[in-house]
């Protein structure tokens, strides 16, 4: 799940981006308004956390430049502003939701994890394929009554793989919406990171449930 | 003092009303009083020089024509009229049957002259009388020696007629107008009343729109429909001061929210730093960045806060300041100390040019944070290998002091928006958190609570400058 943070202030900007990749989540991030706009224009981003007042650009210009542009992401504006006109407005502009400052840090988490599974269409925050279950806002992971551990990069894999369950996923697009932006690009991270998730979810001699789609890529659980 | 203003006006209107009507009732009665009594004494007078006139004096004896004697009026008992004549040596020579052995006042006066008074007969009856001293005509009107004989034989007639009926129509008249003036005035007291409540209902509606305005809406204004013209000027002033409240709301609404928003920014960074940082177990070294990074937070929060502090004070005029002599040159090179080490990172050059003898009569501390906020603003703003300047000159009786940085991308609107609090223009919007638009405010009136003036401008080649004017000595 890839997120762009656009924020100036930078202990903050440096906190979120810290606090967010820690929760599983690939995060690109820039404190200018219009460099904010050219990674959201080359990109395609799950979520995009959008600061008003920047440099550059300010956020509702860019939102409004980015919907122009036909851009479907999911906004979440992120301000000190907080009367009811400045929320309509950023509302109206197309952003999904608003969050005033200062803010919780596992509100605004909750906040992304929900616009990712709208992203995807998955409104219930538990998934089940064949017998693994996966919470969403836990992050928690089961395969019958066995809790199998996972690294937050592990996480991010198999939530990426859950919410497109049944559909074969590309390598590129793994690498895009899991994988941060300025990390070096190398489909072998994401095979050895699938080779991580089938030895752990194989244990005690289990069927397989991560396939691999021949010189294409892989898909989770039974065919769609 | 009346404090009514309702009470004011009825007493002065009732009392004015009654003095009126007791003028009035009293000319009126004297005038009434004194035509009656004329009418009265005339005919006394009348009828005291018929008898006057029909006295005989035959020797030593005096008579009365019979004619008069039998007039009506001495004969009557109902409403009786009486005479007596009395010699020069007062004995009665003469004296109206009707009198019985009664004396008349005796009203002595000059030859030939009516004297009128008022007295009482024995049963306590008003009556009037008029005296006449008079010479009677002798009987025999012939005799040429006679009246140089009876020269000094002179009269004194005194007429009295019964006052009673005059004394009744006079007292009619009496209850008469106190009767009219108690109707009057009970009257005036209900019409001045009514006029008094109706005149003063412009001033109960004001006192109406006044009551019904609240603190949180100050754009009602009063009087809208018609007021009278005694009362518009109090109107119009009532709505200046509404205006002015309103403004002077707006603004501290406005500072208020704008201190909170603030606020805000690097509140949440202090709280996203520390919950991030709690959601899982870090080493020495990650909490420590975590700390300092929280440190470097609340000290720019406590920058802004003493900075909002003082424009406060500033503004409230609670600033003492100690004047002394300044040396210019050196306070700029102390106060750019701080600023020198980022200047060199950024290959900004700085230049003093203060001439050496320019002195200013100021506060050393107040005018430290002027001149460092301003080097402040300028390391800030100027770009990199960019330029900072100071300089200074003595005009006629101030000093003239400029701050100037090269790299200005402020348009001259935007310059004249510069001394406003927490403003800054969209590029140096990098500074958020850490410059929050109050050090130039904070100069401003620093300098003018010091008794100068502060000015910002652009000039050509992209020069940002803010020139001050100060007083050379003690203002």
């Amino acid at each position: 799940m890839r997120v762009l943070l656009i924020e100036d202030y930078r202990p903050l900007q440096q906190s979120l981006t810290k606090g967010l990749r820690e929760a599983g989540l690939a995060v690109d991030t820039t404190r200018d308004g219009q460099e904010g706009l050219w990674y959201a224009m080359r990109n395609d981003y799950d979520v995009i956390i959008l600061d008003l007042m920047l440099p550059g650009m300010d956020g509702l210009s860019l939102l409004k430049k980015l919907r122009a542009e036909g851009r479907q992401n999911h906004v979440l504006i992120l301000t000190a502003k907080d009367t009811l006109e400045d929320r309509i407005k950023g509302l109206n502009l197309g952003a999904d939701d608003y969050l005033v400052k200062p803010f919780s840090f596992e509100e605004l988490l909750a906040r992304v994890r929900a616009l990712l599974r709208r992203s995807y269409r998955e409104k219930n925050p538990e998934i089940k394929i064949q017998d693994l279950r996966i919470d969403l806002m836990t992050q928690r992971v089961w395969r019958g009554r066995d809790e199998i551990r996972l690294t937050p990069r592990e996480y991010a894999l198999l939530e990426y793989l859950a919410m497109r369950a049944g559909q074969m996923v590309s390598r590129t697009d793994i690498w895009k919406h899991v994988y941060e932006f300025e990390s070096a690009a190398s489909s072998n991270v994401v095979d050895v990171y699938i080779g991580y998730l089938r030895k752990k979810f194989e244990q005690l001699g289990r069927p397989p449930l991560i396939h691999t789609v021949r010189g294409r890529g892989y898909m989770l659980g039974p065919k769609a | 003092m009346m404090r009514s203003l309702r009470t004011r006006l009825l007493f002065g209107i009732i009392s004015g009303m009654l003095l009126l009507l007791q003028i009035f009732s009293l000319t009126v009665y004297m005038v009434i009083h004194r035509a009656l009594l004329n009418q009265y004494d005339a005919l006394l007078a009348s009828l005291a020089r018929v008898l006057a006139a029909s006295v005989e004096l035959d020797e030593n004896n005096i008579e009365l024509e019979a004619a008069v004697q039998q007039m009506p009026e001495f004969l009557r008992t109902e409403r009786p009229t009486y005479y007596e004549l009395w010699r020069s040596d007062g004995i009665v020579a003469l004296r109206s049957p009707l009198l019985g052995a009664d004396d008349l006042v005796h009203l002595d006066g000059v030859i030939n002259t009516l004297v009128f008074a008022m007295s009482r007969d024995k049963n306590s009856r008003p009556l009037r009388a008029v005296g006449l001293k008079f010479i009677p005509r002798p009987a025999n009107s012939d005799d040429k020696e006679q009246p140089q004989l009876m020269e000094k034989q002179t009269f004194t007639l005194v007429v009295a007629g019964d006052a009673s009926s005059l004394q009744r129509q006079l007292g009619l008249l009496r209850w008469l107008l106190l009767g009219a003036s108690s109707v009057t005035t009970a009257l005036s007291v209900f019409i001045a009343a009514v006029v008094v409540r109706q005149g003063l209902n412009p001033l109960n509606s004001i006192a109406a729109e006044i009551a019904a305005i609240k603190e949180d809406d100050l754009t009602v204004r009063v009087g809208t429909t018609s007021v009278p013209s005694e009362i518009a000027p109090i109107k119009n002033r009532l709505n200046d001061l509404l205006s002015r409240l309103e403004n002077a709301f707006m603004r501290e609404r406005r500072f208020t929210c704008d201190v909170a928003h603030e606020l805000r920014t690097p509140l949440a960074g202090i709280r996203s730093t520390i919950e991030v940082a709690l959601r899982r177990a870090r080493n020495t070294a990650e909490y420590q960045t975590v700390l300092s990074d929280c440190l470097a937070i609340v000290e720019s929060m406590q920058t802004m806060v003493n900075n909002l502090l003082m424009i406060a004070r500033l503004d409230a005029c609670q600033v003492a300041f100690r004047r002394v002599q300044i040396h210019l040159t050196e306070l700029v090179n102390s106060c750019w100390q701080p600023f020198s080490e980022k200047a060199v990172q950024r290959r900004i050059a700085f230049e003093n040019r203060v001439p050496n003898d320019v002195t200013v009569n100021s506060d050393r501390e107040n005018f430290s944070m002027v001149l460092s906020n301003l080097l402040d603003n300028a390391v800030e703003y100027t770009n990199d290998a960019g330029q900072i300047w100071v300089t200074a000159r003595h005009t006629d009786d101030s000093i003239e002091l400029t701050v100037a940085n090269t790299g200005c991308r402020l348009t001259s609107d935007q310059v004249a928006q510069v001394f406003d609090c927490f403003w800054r223009s969209d590029a140096s919007r990098t500074g958020t958190g850490i410059h929050c638009g109050l050090g130039l405010p904070l100069v401003q009136r620093l300098v003018n609570a010091l008794g100068g003036s502060a000015a910002a401008e652009v000039q050509s080649g992209s020069v940002f400058a803010v020139r001050l004017i100060l007083p050379a000595s003690t203002p």
